[in-house]
């Protein structure tokens, strides 16, 4: 079965990770992280767990769409400065819920300034990916 | 069983393992798992099985628990709490059968034996509540309790969805359960029916799905050998009116040929492997019973050799008790009732009335039928059950007045 692994932040911690002033991260810290997830992408592929992994650019690069009056409307940088919002993510086709669990546990558990640790958040959700789920009605 | 619930509680560990797998919340998606098990048991035989069953099971299951998950977060969210759990150790494993993962997880260290089996007979079994209920003759209310309590306790244990690391120690557990619910079923320890035998055959069913799962563990093939050697005495176990018949009395050629055939060959293909456990011991003197077409010719000196090993093994009273028997059998009532005092001293026995029953039953066979029918009345006030009540108190009415006289209790060799 398949999930997805979602790692959240916000325009602040893309800020900081570039090292932005008033950042915590050092070029250790930033070196680590990198270490941290070539490593992690790398067991992944290895166990054959790993789907597809992804980055996304900074919130300040994202377009919002809505109608309005009848016309697709474009926001450009729709998000507060604060606002958490998607990171990164991977998808990973693993034996249990359990599992990808535990990968996302390793994934939140990444290197930091200690600052910032605390406030890393992963979220695991389940795919819809086969036929058993609209099987029935 | 119709067809439809045949099925049904042969896929009921596999749509559970297969959600729990899949979403978690072990104790909700037991919930889930069990109403899509019931949509499945009213519209199947109206609409016909579908293609798929377990999909559908699974899918219907699915939603279901999309639906009591999103109940309960709202309630949570009424009461300003957040489920939050602490994830606990590895879980990478898609290779063992959800089955045998569920038996384990049902057979928690967390839980006592009590809750073991009846979360067993529901997530593995397929049982409803009220199967369950009565079957251990509580109402349906304490075992509801008793469940979700389980259920919850498994589900904030935080264990993964996952075999054991610690497997091999824990199987003792699981057959343990199994054992226990056989034994329920076989001699009913409270209530008016000497068999149910739903939970008989339901714990053989259980245990011939382990030893699938398991092929080559002894001990399992021990347990399964046990069962069916012990299951197949009972169509001569209970007589016309449901009263107790004792070994030595039953009509053997009213025992079921191919259990103790099936028995037998699985006991005697495990015993030259390996080490030797208590179930396998315990299935090989039962198979030394089914072998023999009378209790004389049973081989007495082979059963007490057993035993011995057995003690060796486990320590448990019974077990002395059951050796003080074939003692008796194979070296005359006397050696029996030496042995029988330091039994009877155990106080894990005080209460039972299996100590004073074999002391009456050796009583009579010494020709001492006023203490006979002493130990037999004690003991009878000391049972359970209502058939094993009646059988003790029958006893001690069948002895004759006068000592001397040729009664019911028979005379061996080592009498003389």
């Amino acid at each position: 079965m398949k999930y997805m692994i979602l790692a959240l932040a916000s325009q602040v911690d893309y800020d900081a990770l570039v090292g932005k002033p008033g950042s915590a991260w050092t070029a250790e810290d930033f070196a680590a992280l990198r270490r941290f997830m070539t490593d992690l992408n790398e067991d992944l592929t290895e166990s054959g767990e790993l789907v597809e992994t992804r980055g996304l650019a900074a919130p300040v690069h994202s377009r919002r769409l809505r109608l309005r009056d009848g016309v697709p409307v474009v926001t450009d940088g729709p998000y507060a400065e604060t606002e958490e919002v998607l990171a990164g993510y991977w998808i990973v086709e693993c034996a249990s819920f359990d599992r990808a669990t535990e990968i996302a546990a390793r994934i939140v558990d990444g290197p930091g300034p200690d600052s910032d640790r605390e406030n890393y958040v992963v979220d695991v959700r389940p795919l819809v990916d086969s036929a058993d789920d609209h099987l029935a009605d | 069983m119709p067809p439809t619930e045949d099925l049904l509680r042969e896929l009921a560990p596999r749509v559970l393992g297969a959600v729990v797998r899949r979403y978690g919340h072990f104790d909700t998606a037991e919930d889930a798992a069990q109403e899509a098990l019931l949509a499945a048991a009213t519209q199947w035989p109206r609409d016909g099985v579908p293609d798929n069953p377990l999909g559908w099971l699974v899918t219907v299951a699915s939603r279901r628990l999309t639906d009591l998950l999103r109940n309960e977060q709202a309630r949570q969210r009424r009461e300003d709490t957040v489920a939050r759990w602490t994830r606990t150790s590895a879980a990478a494993d898609s290779t063992t059968d959800d089955t045998l993962i569920l038996l384990f997880l049902c057979c928690h260290p967390a839980l006592s034996p009590a809750s073991q089996i009846a979360l067993t007979l529901r997530a593995v079994g397929g049982l409803t509540t009220a199967e369950i209920a009565r079957a251990f003759l509580v109402p349906e209310a304490t075992m509801t309790r008793r469940i979700t309590r389980a259920k919850k306790a498994v589900k904030d244990s935080g264990t993964p969805f996952a075999m054991p690391a610690d497997h091999a120690s824990r199987l003792g557990a699981v057959l343990h359960v199994l054992y226990l619910v056989f034994t329920e079923g076989y001699a009913a320890t409270s209530g008016p029916d000497l068999h149910r035998l739903e939970l008989s055959a339901e714990a053989i069913r259980l245990t011939r799905i382990l030893h699938r799962l398991l092929p080559a563990d002894q001990e399992v093939i021990g347990l399964l050998a046990l069962m069916l050697l012990t299951d197949a005495r009972r169509p001569a176990r209970t007589g016309p009116v449901g009263e107790l018949v004792p070994l030595e009395e039953q009509d053997r050629s009213r025992w079921h040929a191919d259990a103790i055939a099936e028995g037998i060959a699985l006991i005697s293909d495990a015993l030259p492997r390996g080490a030797t456990g208590p179930y396998q011991l315990q299935a090989a003197i039962a198979a030394v019973h089914a072998e023999a077409a009378t209790t004389e010719d049973t081989d007495w000196p082979q059963i007490v050799a057993l035993y011995e090993v057995l003690m060796r093994v486990s320590d448990g009273p019974v077990v002395a008790l059951n050796h003080a028997v074939a003692v008796a059998m194979a070296r005359g009532p006397r050696a029996g009732l030496a042995l029988l005092d330091e039994v009877a001293a155990d106080e894990r026995l005080a209460a039972d009335h299996r100590p004073l029953a074999v002391r009456a039953h050796l009583l009579e066979r010494l020709g001492d039928l006023d203490a006979a029918r002493a130990a037999y009345l004690a003991a009878a006030d000391l049972a359970t059950s209502l058939p094993r009540q009646r059988y003790l108190n029958t006893r001690a009415a069948r002895l004759p007045d006068r000592p001397g006289h040729e009664g019911v209790g028979r005379r061996d060799a080592g009498d003389m």
